[in-house]
C-alpha cells in the first residue's frame, strides 16, 4: 500500500463513528451452591444464564492480568477442590469465542460434567474440599467520551480506554452480537472495509494474554496491518 | 535495662517467659533507643526500638490521588460511572465512628463519594453500655458462639434503636445500614422512598439460630444484602451481592515507603535484609497458627537459610494472646534468626515496612474471615504462602498468585521451594499485586456500590 494510500486509510471518515462505551458489574451470590460434582452438574442446569456468563466470560475480567493457566472458575474449582484434574482439563478447554449464546455454551459445559461422570462415576458424590458458590453478573453500561471517526483516532482512542472497556467491546460483545465476532472487528471490517485485519483481530488469543497485552496486540495489528 | 520494668507501656512488656534466646520484644526509652543504635543487629533483637506513642492521622487522600494507582483510565471511567448518580443522595449508618474495621473503611469511601457528586451522609447510632454488651453478644452468637437470648435484651436492642430512629431522618435515595447493630432502622422503609441496603461484614455460615431468627425478619425487608463471602452468606429473600472487603493503597498500612525508611525500621528490629526473611504479620491468636509457623520455619531451615519475623499485636490486652506469645516463644527457643515483635495498635507504618523488606509472607491462619493481611502482601507483590480458609482463597489463586497450604509440612516445603525458586516466586508477586489491583482496592469498592445505585434506582 503506498504512503498517500495508509495516510487516506488512517484519515478517512468513516461512514458511522465508533463509540467507546465501558461496563462496570457486580456480583450476585445465587441460590445454588455444589459440594460435589453431582451437586455442580444439577446446579449448571438450573442456574441463571448470568451466572455461566459470570464464571466464564466476567471472570476473565477479574483475572485478566493473568497470563497462564487460568481459563474459567468452573476448570479451577474442578481442579483445585475436587482434584479431578481430567475434569479441569477438559473444562479450561473451553473457548468462549466459540459460542455465540450462553445456552449453547451451558449445554456445552453440561455435556463435558455429565461425561467425565459417566466415566468416573465415584466422582460424583465425592466431596470437594470446598463448595462452588454460583455468582451472577449484574452490569451497567458506562459511556465514555471516546469517539473514533476514522482509523487513525481508534487506534489513539484504543490507548486511552481503559482494559475494561476492551473487555466491554473485545469479549462480552460476542454475546450480544451473537455472532463469532467482537465490536472492534465489526466495525473495522463495516466502516473501514478492512476484513483481513477485522479478523485477524479476532483471532487474538484472550487466554494467553492480559487485557492490557490484548489492548498492545490491537494496535500492533492495526499498525502493521496498514503500514 | 530490664525488658519487664514496669515504665514499658503495656502493649510492649512482653518478657521472654522462656527464658532461653532473649528474643524479647520491649520498648525502650528514647535514650535508649539511641543507646541501642550501634550495637550489632544480633544484640539490637534483644531490644527493638518500638514506637511508644500513636502518630498523627494523615489527610485522607483525593480521588486524584488514585490515579497513579489505577492509572488514567480507570479512574476516569469511575467518574463516567457516577455520572448519572450526580446530585443523588445516600446515608451510611453504622455503630461507630473510630475503631474498627467499617469507621476505617466509611472513613475513606464517604468522602471519595463526595467527590464523585454523590452526597453521602454518614449517621452513627448512639446506646449506652447494656445496648453494646448486647450487640458485642450479637456480634460473637451470629459467628456461633452460644448465647440466651431473653425478651429483655431484644427489648434494649429495639428500643434503642427506635431511640436512634427517631432521631434521625431517612430522606436519602439510598440508605445503607452496615452490620446487625442498626438492622432495625429499617423500620423507617415504610414511611420513605429509599432504597435500603444492609451491608453485613461478618460470616453468618453457622449463626446461632434464636439470634438469627430473631434478626432475620429485618432483614427480609431490606431491597438488598451485601456479604463479604458468598460462604458467608445466608438464604434471604432479597438480592445478595458480594463485595469483597478492600484495602487503601494510600494508608500508612499500605503506601509506598522510602527505601532507607524500610531499612531503618528493619534496623531498629534487628533484621539482616542480607538474607531471606519470611514474615508473618497476624495477632496471636492459635487460629493464626503462629507456633505451626515456627515449625514450618525450622523445618525449611535444615535446607534453607532465612530469618522468621512473626509481628502483630494482642498479647497485651487479650489475656489468650499472652498465652499464645508464650507458646510461640517456647517454640521458638534460642534460635536467633526468630524475631517475634508484639506492636502496639499504631505501627501500621512499621508492619508496612516489615511487609516491604520480606522475601516471603505467610499467612498460615486455621480459620480466617477474610484475611486482610493477605491482601496486603499481595498488594506489596510478595510471594504468599497461605493457609486455604476463609476468604483466602478468593486472593491466593494456588501457583497463580500466591500458594496454598494446608499443614506445616506443606508450609515448610513452599517456604524452601519459593526461596529456591526466586523467578516463579516473583511472578506470584506479581500476579498478586495484579489481582488485589483489579479487585481488591478502595477504588474497585467504590465502583461497586456506584454500580449497585445504580441498579437499585433503576439507572443502569
Amino acid at each position: 500500500m503506498s504512503t498517500v494510500a495508509t495516510a487516506d486509510l488512517f484519515s478517512r471518515a468513516a461512514p458511522s463513528p465508533f463509540h467507546f462505551n465501558s461496563s462496570a458489574s457486580l456480583l450476585r451470590i445465587e441460590r445454588e451452591r455444589a459440594a460435589n460434582l453431582g451437586e455442580f452438574l444439577e446446579a449448571l442446569r438450573s442456574c441463571p444464564e448470568e451466572s455461566i456468563f459470570q464464571h466464564t466470560i466476567q471472570t476473565l475480567q477479574e483475572h485478566h492480568y493473568i497470563r497462564e493457566g487460568f481459563s474459567n472458575d468452573f476448570a479451577h474449582w474442578a481442579y483445585t477442590d475436587c482434584n479431578e484434574a481430567g475434569l479441569a482439563e477438559r473444562l479450561a478447554s473451553l473457548d468462549v469465542r466459540a459460542f455465540t449464546s450462553i445456552s449453547s455454551l451451558r449445554e456445552q459445559i453440561v455435556r463435558i460434567v455429565e461425561e467425565y461422570i459417566r466415566l468416573n462415576p465415584a466422582s460424583r458424590d465425592r466431596n470437594a474440599l470446598k463448595p462452588f458458590y454460583f455468582c451472577s453478573s449484574q452490569s451497567v453500561i458506562i459511556p465514555t467520551p471516546f469517539v473514533a471517526h476514522s482509523l487513525g483516532e481508534f487506534i489513539e482512542e484504543l490507548k486511552k480506554v481503559s482494559v475494561h472497556s476492551i473487555h466491554h467491546h473485545f469479549i462480552e460483545a460476542r454475546l450480544r452480537l451473537k455472532l463469532v465476532s467482537n465490536d472492534f472487528s465489526m466495525w473495522l471490517e463495516k466502516e473501514i472495509g478492512l476484513p483481513k485485519v477485522a479478523a485477524r483481530l479476532n483471532r487474538i488469543d484472550i487466554y494467553t494474554l492480559t487485557l492490557e497485552d490484548v489492548r498492545q496486540q490491537l494496535i500492533r495489528i492495526l499498525r502493521s496491518a496498514t503500514a | 535495662m530490664d525488658e519487664t520494668s514496669k515504665g514499658i507501656p503495656a502493649f510492649a512488656a512482653e518478657t521472654d517467659s522462656s527464658g532461653g534466646n532473649g528474643n524479647v520484644r520491649g520498648a525502650m526509652s528514647e535514650t535508649e533507643q539511641l543507646d541501642t543504635a550501634t550495637l550489632p543487629l544480633r544484640e539490637r533483637r534483644k531490644k527493638p526500638r518500638i514506637s511508644e506513642t500513636p502518630p498523627l492521622p494523615p489527610p485522607p487522600p483525593k480521588l486524584e490521588d488514585y490515579e497513579r494507582i489505577i492509572g488514567k483510565p480507570q479512574l476516569d471511567e469511575l467518574r463516567y460511572l457516577a455520572e448519572a448518580l450526580h446530585g443523588k443522595t445516600v446515608k451510611m449508618v453504622n455503630s461507630t465512628a473510630v475503631g474498627g474495621g467499617v469507621a476505617e473503611m466509611l472513613n475513606r469511601l464517604v468522602p471519595l463519594m463526595e467527590e464523585l457528586q454523590i452526597n453521602t451522609h454518614w449517621d452513627v447510632i448512639t446506646g449506652g453500655n447494656d445496648f453494646f454488651e448486647i450487640t458485642k453478644g450479637f456480634h460473637n452468637a451470629l459467628h456461633g458462639g452460644s448465647y440466651d437470648l431473653s425478651r429483655q435484651i431484644q427489648e434494649v436492642f429495639l428500643a434503642t434503636n427506635e431511640q436512634n430512629r427517631q432521631r434521625m431522618k431517612f430522606e436519602e435515595d439510598v440508605v445503607v445500614i452496615h452490620d446487625p447493630q442498626p438492622a432495625p432502622l429499617i423500620a423507617s422503609k415504610k414511611d420513605h422512598q429509599a432504597k435500603w441496603v444492609w451491608r453485613c461484614h461478618i460470616d453468618l455460615s453457622n449463626p446461632h439460630p434464636d439470634v438469627w431468627g430473631f434478626l432475620r425478619p429485618m432483614v427480609d425487608q431490606y431491597d438488598a444484602a451485601i456479604f463479604s463471602s458468598p460462604a458467608f452468606a445466608r438464604q434471604l429473600s432479597v438480592p445478595q451481592y458480594l463485595f469483597y472487603p478492600c484495602i487503601d493503597p494510600l494508608s500508612e498500612k499500605n503506601k509506598e515507603l522510602e527505601e532507607s525508611y524500610v531499612q531503618k525500621v528493619c534496623d531498629d528490629f534487628g533484621i539482616d535484609r542480607s538474607r531471606p526473611i519470611v514474615t508473618q504479620i497476624s495477632r496471636f491468636d492459635r487460629l493464626k497458627d503462629p507456633v505451626g509457623v515456627v515449625h514450618a520455619y525450622k523445618m525449611a531451615r535444615n535446607y534453607v537459610d532465612c530469618q522468621l519475623v512473626l509481628a502483630g499485636g494482642g498479647a497485651s490486652d487479650d489475656p489468650e494472646g499472652a498465652v499464645v506469645l508464650k507458646e510461640v516463644m517456647e517454640a521458638a527457643g534460642d534460635d536467633p534468626d526468630i524475631i517475634i515483635l508484639n506492636l502496639p495498635p499504631w505501627s501500621a507504618l512499621e508492619i508496612n515496612a516489615l511487609q516491604r523488606a520480606s522475601t516471603l509472607v505467610v499467612q498460615k491462619s486455621l480459620k480466617e474471615g477474610f484475611g486482610l493481611t493477605v491482601t496486603e502482601a499481595l498488594w506489596k507483590a510478595k510471594p504468599t504462602i497461605a493457609g486455604a480458609v476463609g476468604g483466602i482463597p478468593t486472593q491466593v489463586i494456588h501457583k497463580l498468585t500466591g500458594v496454598l497450604v494446608h499443614s506445616v509440612e506443606g508450609c515448610a516445603y513452599q517456604i524452601r521451594y519459593l526461596l529456591t525458586h526466586p523467578e516463579f516466586a516473583k511472578k506470584l508477586g506479581e500476579n498478586g499485586r495484579e489481582h488485589v489491583k483489579e479487585n481488591l482496592l478502595m477504588t474497585t469498592n467504590v465502583r461497586r456500590w456506584a454500580v449497585l445505585f445504580r441498579i437499585l434506582l433503576g439507572l443502569s
